[in-house]
């Protein structure tokens, strides 16, 4: 059986292919084709299939992450929305939370409601925050609304009533009259999508969804219809922002739940890969051309938000917590009116590109910088296929860096690589050390096309003893997928006292979640013996309002003061105290339904040609300001054997990626193909 | 003009984002581990370093009223103690604007000295608004108080930990001086653990860096702020101008008081005067020395550079002078509560005296430029004990030479969040009725002023207290450049009944039995520019947003 993982980028769609039988992995880029992605899915599956060798009976899976909604957001893709909310509220989504963008400048602005106010209804209808009904829903509100929209281009209705969370039987009945009144809308309900108090974060959540839901579904019908094309009779599945895979049918339902898909499935990768090697604890580092992403990985299981802002606008679902600089190797450096020295956030992206292109990009980027010291081939690109010009790119950071400040060109590239690095560093200590981890026990997983070339430096500032770099790892987003278990999230808020009660109360719902999640794996046909949950109870102290998700593995066992005990020693991991003597409130219950999808175990690289059959040349590269250029051996990294061990400095390679090993650091190469660099404590 | 050289330009920017990291997580820690909602909910607070000669090195503020106004607490650590006198495992609290530099009595200051090697080196420091004070009106503040007696219990600089461990006495004390101890309590408690975490952070980075080095990189950053502002200031033409905003009242009735703002700029240095500007207020709309500046060097941001960082350099290209009795130059023991309203006239007027020396496209109008605020108490819903449930709402935002004004936004000195709805209901005997934008609020224009807010709140038993202190019902937000001026501000009890009520922006006291609602309406935003100028499919958009009625559009 063939499986097949897929991730649609911005300028590349990536296939990883693996052979169960064989072990192959194989890994290529195909151009993406933005206008309608499904495309060049089918051109490389087209490859895949070209020589014969892999037949469309052999795939047993397809997976795919792709950024689809987050670029409709962004662009305002979406399909036209309606919105149905309580009477007095229609504003909320336009209010927001009645704060400015930005504190010092009213010419950035506040992003426009996804859903304008004149497509804004209010129904009269009340409950109170238990649930009690106040006023009646007044059907004929929804009725004059869906009899204003009639006619009208719309294609989405969202329905989000003031505590819904607390009680769906008044959105539940607004959806069967807007459903009778506009059969073809793609209807959705804030009690659906996000089950939780905070209504402008739910409601936001809620339009997202529905803006999405016709869009995406489009995309999914052309991507299904040139998949049976093929003949390829495998079920499609999309990675979610949470790292997990969605069937077809529930990305229909909830497509705002992959707007972190591809990012979420690199960490996945990385996950386990790390686990796999003993590196339970770990911080992912992918850097590509306009951003870095970062997150921390625990115990072998990736840190979760529960919220986060998409092009502006606020979206709570389960996510990977993914933190995203503006800091990748298009990324420009500038010298400010006051002499700093600064690297992004504007970046030259894919086009024009950096300088040594030679596509018409004229300012320095980072990728300049490291051609000038010598850390990319100054010759080329892409295994000889991308051609440089590193002399432009000398002269561009000589006249815009190293002449303003009066500093030579390879001093001026090593600073815009520092404060690059400097840049980074600071979202790895926010991901991590601010949230009270030790990172001397972790490893930094470095993948995307240009995180093993920053990951020795940031390693070493933010003191971290371990790198590992993956095979090919430009195209870790897709191997991710093949490295994913079916999931959903399922929440519900409770907001009550902790007490043995309540708590009693907490479990019967547990226990409710986990039928209705056992529903869900069942329609996705996940065998009963793959099924799987992981339960978490968000807690905060009486009064505070934010919250922190304690993980209960079996909430029908455990009691309560045992949950206390692990609240109170997060609290004080996170905040630095705890209060003893303090009520508790229960507020969310989280439950993950895991359907396991089974894994071959990693191939094995060969060990039989020697080190130095890798060796491809040697070239002046400048780590340090103090040593200037030192001579640095250069290694095809495809061609290392497993169990290569090198002293750095060092240059390794490959098709999607160049790693750097400083000089007092030891690569060694484990047998599934792993790079390990770590500080031998000499030569720094 | 000074021209220091930057010692190493590119260990600057390396060493900032260190110094970010340190200031991120100490404001991270204080908003989501604390209990005010003032604090959790709504951000009205700020962290900040100091070195150990006092000068600011890094503040995050989430609101600009607290912009370099940790610096007065500091100040009063090394005045009233001194490095000598420190100890390490100390922190001081302090409170009052006449004894110790703050900005009103509900604001709490913690400042702990860092030492590395044995050195006081460090101040970590933050401050956080408290939800009730003492004072007459619950949450302390109250446009008509007549003296910072009225407004709360008034603490001098004092070491409330010391070796470590919490003074329990003085904590008690505090605390029992406010209407809901158990909440100041822990909220102190949250703040000594923010800067003790601060603390840590700024030695593993001392640590990492050495002394010399960070004293070093402190030196540059300080300089470096310094010089961009002086750049950006260098490039406006000398001049000088004035300009005149107004406050309804002086808290306690009468005429409308002027705020009389003049700007001069020669070379590369600015001077921000006031006189002329209304004497000291009867009310509690006086503004302190260190909210003053908050508010200038607000402005200064807002006009030359929104990205500058806010450190002392920062402070050393401007000077700020006001005649002394005046309202924004009071003498003890002037009330001061309510500032904040008071300080985003004074930020309108300095941009308005601005306006006249910058060049076009950088015009701005009026905003709602108050901080309306509505509070009620009672007992809670849920638990026993008291409550006061306290808002700042956003209003009209001014316009721009190309945008609109934003709608419901806060402005200038605060960016509060609104408390949730429904977190609101859960925690208060309140039921929201309405959340709303005021349509025909906005100025028109050819960029139209935001749209003000309207909250219809309704109390669920009897006994709820209702206060309010706002502006705005006097005089609208001034449109600029031939635009019109916004709605003005309205407070209503049982608005639409025939018991319908209008009621003073300064009402306090309030006793409202089950059923009885409040409605405020904030004011909108003055637009900017001929009306008649305004883009056609703009002007079609907000008539079919009902943000604009056909009538008056």
């Amino acid at each position: 059986m063939v499986r097949i993982g897929i991730d649609v980028g911005g300028t590349f769609t990536d296939f990883t292919v693996l052979n169960q039988e064989t072990g192959a992995l194989g890994f290529f880029k195909v151009p993406s084709t933005p206008a309608d992605p499904s495309a060049a899915i089918e051109t490389g599956l087209r490859q895949i299939l070209a020589d014969g060798a892999v037949r469309p009976e052999h795939i047993g899976f397809l997976g795919h992450g792709t950024t689809l909604a987050t670029n409709m957001i962004i662009e305002r893709r979406g399909a036209p929305t309606a919105f149905l909310t309580t009477k007095g509220f229609r504003d909320v989504l336009e209010i927001g939370r009645q704060t400015r963008p930005h504190l010092y400048d009213y010419n950035r602005v506040k992003p426009p409601p996804l859903v304008p106010r004149a497509l804004r209804f209010e129904v009269r209808g009340r409950l109170d925050v238990e649930g009690q009904e106040l006023h009646a829903l007044a059907e004929d509100d929804v009725r004059t609304a869906c009899a204003a929209l009639r006619g009208q281009d719309i294609a989405a209705v969202a329905i989000g009533f003031v505590h819904a969370y607390a009680d769906p039987a008044h959105e539940q009945r607004a959806a069967s009259l807007v459903r009778q009144a506009l059969p073809h809308a793609f209807v959705t309900l804030s009690s659906e999508v996000l089950p939780e108090f905070r209504e402008y974060e739910r409601f936001s959540t809620t339009v997202m969804n529905a803006t999405l839901g016709p869009p995406m579904a489009a995309y999914l019908d052309r991507l299904l219809t040139r998949v049976q094309d093929l003949a390829i009779r495998a079920p499609l599945y999309t990675i979610h922002s949470n790292g997990g895979l969605m069937s077809v049918g529930t990305v229909r339902r909830h497509p705002v739940r992959t707007c972190l898909s591809g990012p979420s499935a690199g960490v996945t990768g990385a996950a386990q890969i790390a686990r796999r090697l003993g590196y339970p604890d770990a911080v992912t580092f992918d850097v590509g051309g306009t951003s870095t992403d970062v997150s921390v990985i625990t115990d072998g299981t990736p840190a979760f938000t529960a919220a986060r802002t998409v092009a502006d606008y606020p979206v709570k679902t389960p996510m990977v917590d993914i933190h995203v600089i503006g800091a990748g190797g298009g990324s420009i450096a500038w010298i400010d009116a006051a002499g700093a020295l600064k690297v992004g956030p504007h970046s030259a992206g894919a086009s024009p590109g950096p300088v040594v292109y030679g596509r018409g990009g004229t300012a320095p980027t980072l990728t300049d910088a490291n051609v000038v010291l010598g850390r990319l081939n100054p010759v080329a690109l892409l295994k000889g296929a991308l051609p440089l010009d590193a002399t432009a790119g000398r002269a561009a950071i000589a006249g815009d860096i190293a002449g303003p400040t009066g500093l030579s060109p390879e001093v001026a590239a090593h600073g815009m690589v520092r404060v690059a690095v400097a840049n980074m560093g600071r979202a790895i200590r926010s991901v991590s050390t601010e949230r009270g981890h030790d990172l001397r026990g972790f490893a930094l997983v470095a993948f995307g096309g240009a995180g093993p070339l920053h990951a020795a430096q940031v390693a070493r500032e933010c003191g971290i003893p371990t790198i590992l770099v993956p095979r090919a790892p430009g195209t870790l987003c897709a191997r991710g997928a093949l490295m994913s278990d079916i999931s959903l999230d399922f929440v519900a808020t409770g907001l009550t006292d902790a007490t043995t009660e309540t708590w009693r109360a907490t479990q019967a719902r547990f226990a409710a979640m986990r039928r209705e999640a056992e529903d869900w794996l069942a329609g996705e046909a996940v065998p009963v013996d793959q099924r799987g949950a992981q339960t978490m109870v968000d807690l905060r102290f009486h009064g505070q309002n934010h919250e922190l998700s304690v993980p209960v593995a079996e909430p029908d066992k455990v009691d309560l003061s045992a949950v206390l005990e692990a609240f109170h020693a997060l609290h004080r991991q996170v905040y630095g105290y705890t209060l003893p003597d303090r009520g508790v409130e229960i507020v969310t219950c989280r439950l993950k339904a895991i359907g396991r999808v089974p894994r071959p175990s990693e191939p094995p690289v060969g060990a039989e040609t020697p080190v130095h059959a890798a060796r491809t040349g040697e070239r002046p590269v400048w780590f340090d300001d103090a040593e200037g250029w030192t001579d640095t051996p250069v290694f095809d990294r495809e061609r290392l054997p497993a169990g290569a061990d090198l002293s750095g400095p060092a240059v390794l390679e490959e098709m999607s990626a160049t790693t750097l090993v400083l000089p007092g650091q030891r690569l060694q190469v484990e047998p599934t193909g792993t790079l390990i660099i770590t500080e031998t404590g000499l030569g720094r | 003009m000074t021209e220091t050289p930057l010692a190493d330009p590119i260990g600057l920017e390396v060493f900032s984002n260190r110094l970010l990291t340190i200031t991120e997580d100490m404001g991270n820690t204080l908003v989501r581990s604390s209990f005010s909602s003032n604090i959790k909910e709504r951000r009205d607070c700020s962290v900040a370093l100091f070195d150990a000669g006092g000068r600011l090195v890094a503040q995050a503020s989430h609101i600009p009223l607290h912009l370099g106004s940790l610096l007065g607490g500091v100040q009063a650590v090394l005045a009233e103690v001194g490095l000598d006198g420190l100890h390490d495992g100390d922190a001081f609290i302090c409170n009052d604007p006449y004894l110790a530099g703050g900005t009103h009595l509900p604001d709490i200051a913690i400042v702990t000295p860092v030492f590395c090697d044995g050195v006081p080196s460090f101040f970590t420091a933050n401050i956080g608004h408290h939800s009730d004070v003492g004072g007459v009106v619950p949450g302390s503040i109250s446009g008509q108080s007549t003296s910072v007696f009225e407004e709360g219990i008034r603490i001098p600089l004092t070491r409330i930990k010391a070796a470590g461990e919490i003074n329990q006495g003085l904590l008690r004390l505090i605390a029992h001086n406010s209407r809901d101890p158990v909440e100041r309590d822990l909220d102190l408690r949250v703040q000594i653990a923010t800067n003790d975490q601060g603390a840590a952070m700024v030695r593993d980075l001392v640590q990492r860096l050495g002394a010399d080095a960070v004293a070093s990189s402190i030196d540059d950053l300080l300089a470096y702020t310094r010089r961009r502002l002086q750049t950006r200031i260098a490039a406006v033409p000398d001049g000088r101008a004035s300009h005149t905003a107004w406050l309804d009242d002086d808290g306690r009735g009468g005429e409308p008081v002027p705020i009389v703002a003049t700007v001069r700029i020669a070379g590369n240095h600015l001077g921000l005067d006031f006189t002329g500007t209304g004497p000291e207020a009867r009310g509690a709309m006086n503004v302190p020395e260190s909210a003053l500046r908050a508010t200038a060097y607000y402005a200064v941001k807002t006009v030359f550079d929104p990205d500058l960082p806010p450190n002392s350099g920062l402070f050393d290209a401007v000077t700020i002078t006001a005649p002394d009795g005046c309202l924004v130059n009071p003498r003890h023991p002037a009330a001061v509560g309510a500032r904040s309203i008071t300080c985003n006239k004074v930020a309108r007027a300095i941009l308005g005296a601005f306006a006249d020396l910058l060049p076009a496209d950088q015009a701005l109008s009026a905003g709602q430029d108050i901080v309306p605020v509505i509070v009620f108490s009672g007992q809670r819903r849920k638990h026993d004990g008291p409550f006061v449930y306290l808002e700042s709402l956003g209003g009209g935002g001014p316009a721009t030479a190309t945008e609109d004004g934003m709608d419901a936004i806060h402005v200038h000195m605060t960016n509060s969040s609104n408390l949730p709805v429904e977190a609101l209901e859960y925690e208060y005997p309140l039921l929201v009725e309405e959340y709303a934008l005021v349509a025909d609020s906005g100025g028109a224009g050819t960029h139209r002023g935001g749209l003000g807010l309207a909250r219809e709140i309704r109390a669920r038993t009897d006994g709820v207290v209702f206060s309010a202190r706002s502006d705005g019902h006097v005089r609208p937000a001034p449109g600029a450049r031939g635009g019109q001026p916004g709605r003005m501000a309205r407070l209503i009890r049982n608005p639409g009944t025939d018991q319908a009520e209008d009621l003073s922006s300064k009402t306090a006291g309030l006793h409202l039995l089950a059923g009885e609602r409040i409605r405020i309406e904030t004011p909108g935003g003055g637009g900017l520019g001929p009306p008649e100028h305004r883009d056609a499919a703009a002007l079609a958009r907000d008539i079919a947003d009902g943000k604009v009625s056909t009538a008056e559009g």
